[in-house]
């Protein structure tokens, strides 16, 4: 209902008001990761986000949600999400990697399953880590469970999983 | 070129007036900021209608101002830009009339007369309306046939008089579910009451039937078949509508307004002249453009040399709440009526819209019942976190969903009780910042009244009764003042005294001599009901008068 949606809203956004946003590449730029003010790596976002895409929800893979892809081309572009998020996502994945490397001396990629799983659950107890996890699977939710016509959700498989039926009619364009 | 009537805004306020004015041979021309869809342009993209929002203004580019006050006096201001805080609903030919559930409750008598009949309460503005709900009632029952209204006039004891039967049209289709609501609330000796809708059940006034597709509040309708401000008026009427209009001000002399001026999607300006003005563009933007359209005649802004525009601004006050049945506690026969598709349940209690308490007799409200909405993607994010307060992801989190979504199924319901107009509610200007346009943003002052906390906790408790009755688990209700941005009213208010109102009882201005007014911003208390009937009636009732001065 509006009232629960509107405090939601509300107590995200106070949230991420608090942090303060870093300026950062695009996802398909190399970003730098710093260790103790020194350079440790260049990572590619875009291999962080499909691991992480597995990680926060495995199923994505095998439903073939195209929750990455979806995130960098349809997400990252959208004519109404606005710039903070947009910013917020390039950031977090790059926190994310300097994260692992305070923990492991590794970038995110590089780690294994449980160190990756130690990770997640070290940024979740902090602020922006909990509200990075929650935009992500907020986005890979969308990619799992919307409209084939954004090149998502393929062959239905995400729907199938939740023997959900779709509204009729659907989408004859993608509203981007 | 100078037009009869030229109306600024195209909802539910704006419309009726367009359909009669028009089909009277009157020259009409509704700007309308929004663009204009169609039945064949709407679809059930979650996606686009529901986490994108694709018919409101993005918040970079119009936004709003709000300060809360809470109960210790205290302000707090939020910039809505930051904040995600939008009060924008429906920027579309037809406005939120798109977007609505269509519940379609009249106000009763007595909501016409809240102060004489309940008295007054400390801290508000309470007045009595300046027309009765007799005057009111051909109209509601004028809406009940041209936009199309459906139920089952059940008697009951607040039943509203009606010059007509029942509703010209039959119930939905409703969920079996509603047979263990009504056996609940025979057992509680409750009276459950069907919930009329503005949906139509048959292909009737050259539009489609409902399709029963699972998806209404929220989405617009793909048949036709709700009774949107579009399809059952705009679309059935020669009024001229232009599209991405932006109304930012108001040009008068000291008796009339002579231009409206608008923006077009370029950043152009234009100009159109007509006889008679209404302002039909959602209370806070009419009281927005009213302020924002100052001269030397009004300073203040149009129609406020008594200081009344954008006060008493009001919301319904309520709010929600929830229980969840779950597969395992039901037969396989119970399990199939609960997992029905795209049935109704309409339902709804107004047993108590009006109760004793204390030895004092109480305006009480409206509890609407529904299924949580059919939105997959909320509803699987709704499960992201654990009971503790803890964020979940991977095979946790996929078993979690799949197993609410698949073994459950989640009644909802709303409570809908007056918001009492108060000092410290109503619309302002921000002397700095500025929407895309450069004009002045509007300002959203809010207060919830303690009493208003007190009724809606009052109602819930009677929703989570008949929840409980039912079998639910995981019940909860949520009362707030919270306000909601799709039940909003009031601003300028009507009245016999221009000292304590803005319109007079035909909603014309009491400072100018063809501007009126007829979204909700005329309401001086909201009842206990959504208000879209009561803006439908009574724009229609505003037409008869407008035409009547037009013929003369």
């Amino acid at each position: 209902m509006w009232t629960n949606i509107l405090k939601n809203q509300l107590l995200n956004k106070k949230n991420m008001n608090r942090r303060v946003f870093l300026k950062s590449s695009f996802l398909t730029i190399a970003v730098l990761i710093f260790s103790k003010e020194k350079l440790f790596a260049k990572v590619t976002p875009l291999d962080t986000l499909v691991l992480l895409q597995e990680d926060l929800f495995p199923l994505s893979k095998k439903l073939d949600s195209n929750s990455a892809s979806y995130i960098l081309k349809t997400v990252l572009n959208h004519s109404k999400i606005d710039d903070e998020t947009k910013q917020f996502i390039r950031n977090g994945v790059k926190w994310l990697n300097e994260e692992s490397v305070a923990m492991y001396s590794k970038t995110y990629t590089k780690l294994s399953y449980e160190q990756r799983e130690k990770v997640l659950k070290a940024i979740s107890q902090v602020n922006w880590g909990e509200s990075f996890i929650y935009t992500m699977l907020k986005y890979i939710m969308e990619s799992v469970l919307g409209d084939p016509i954004y090149d998502i959700n393929t062959n239905q498989q995400g729907w199938a999983w939740l023997n959900y039926e779709t509204g009729y009619p659907r989408p004859k364009r993608a509203f981007l | 070129m100078k037009y009869d009537v030229c109306i600024i805004g195209s909802g539910a306020g704006g419309s009726p007036i367009a359909y009669e004015l028009s089909n009277a041979g009157f020259n009409v021309v509704v700007l309308e900021k929004g663009k204009y869809y169609k039945e064949e342009d709407f679809s059930k993209d979650e996606l686009a209608i529901s986490r994108r929002e694709m018919f409101k203004p993005k918040l970079e580019d119009e936004f709003h101002i709000i300060k809360e006050k809470d109960e210790n006096g205290n302000i707090t201001t939020y910039d809505g830009r930051e904040y995600n805080w939008s009060f924008w609903n429906g920027s579309m030919v037809g406005g939120s009339s798109n977007l609505m559930s269509g519940f379609f409750h009249r106000l009763k008598p007595n909501d016409f007369k809240l102060k004489s009949v309940y008295g007054e309460i400390k801290g508000s503005n309470i007045v009595d309306w300046p027309i009765s709900y007799e005057e009111l009632e051909p109209f509601y029952t004028k809406v009940e046939h041209v936009i199309g209204v459906s139920g089952n006039a059940k008697a009951h004891k607040f039943l509203e008089p009606r010059s007509t039967k029942n509703f010209p049209y039959v119930s939905l289709e409703e969920n079996s579910v509603t047979q263990w609501f009504d056996a609940a609330c025979e057992t509680l000796e409750y009276e459950s009451l069907p919930t009329p809708r503005a949906i139509l059940p048959v292909n009737d006034l050259h539009r489609k039937a409902c399709s029963y597709s699972n998806f209404c509040g929220s989405y617009p309708c793909a048949t036709g078949a709700k009774g949107s401000a579009r399809a059952a008026l705009l679309q059935k009427c020669r009024a001229q509508i232009i599209t991405e209009a932006f109304v930012y001000k108001l040009n008068s002399d000291d008796k009339k307004i002579i231009q409206a001026l608008y923006y077009d999607n370029k950043g152009n300006s234009h100009t159109i002249e007509a006889k008679i003005f209404v302002v039909a563009a959602q209370a806070i933007e009419t009281s927005r453009l009213l302020l924002n359209s100052h001269n030397k005649y009004f300073p203040k802004g149009i129609a406020n040399n008594h200081n009344q525009v954008g006060k008493n601004l009001i919301f319904s006050a309520g709010g929600s709440g929830e229980g969840r049945f779950i597969f395992e506690d039901l037969t396989k026969e119970q399990q199939k009526e609960l997992i029905q598709r795209g049935l109704f349940f309409n339902r709804s209690l107004q047993q108590w819209y009006e109760y004793e308490e204390n030895g004092k007799v109480l305006k009480g409200g409206t509890i609407d019942f529904l299924f949580e909405h059919a939105n997959i993607i909320s509803k699987s994010l709704a499960e992201a976190y654990d009971s503790s307060g803890n964020i979940l992801w991977g095979k946790a989190l996929e078993d979690k969903i799949k197993k609410s979504v698949t073994s459950s199924r989640v009644l909802t319901f709303e409570v809908f009780n007056d918001w009492l107009p108060t000092d410290d509610c109503f619309v302002s200007v921000d002397d700095d910042k500025t929407d895309k346009f450069g004009i002045p943003v509007g300002v959203i002052n809010l207060y919830g009244h303690p009493h208003d906390l007190n009724v809606g906790e009052f109602l819930a408790k009677k929703a989570v009764n008949v929840l409980e009755k039912m079998g639910a688990r995981d019940i909860s209700m949520s009362i707030s003042s919270s306000p909601p941005p799709n039940l909003v009213a009031g601003g300028c208010r009507f009245g016999e005294d221009k000292k304590t109102s803005v319109l007079d009882k035909n909603c014309k201005t009491h400072e100018l001599e063809n501007l009126y007014i007829t979204d909700a911003s005329f309401m001086p208390t909201g009842g206990s009901v959504p208000y879209t009937w009561t803006i439908y009636a009574n724009s229609f009732r505003v037409a008869e008068k407008i035409l009547y001065k037009l013929n003369s």
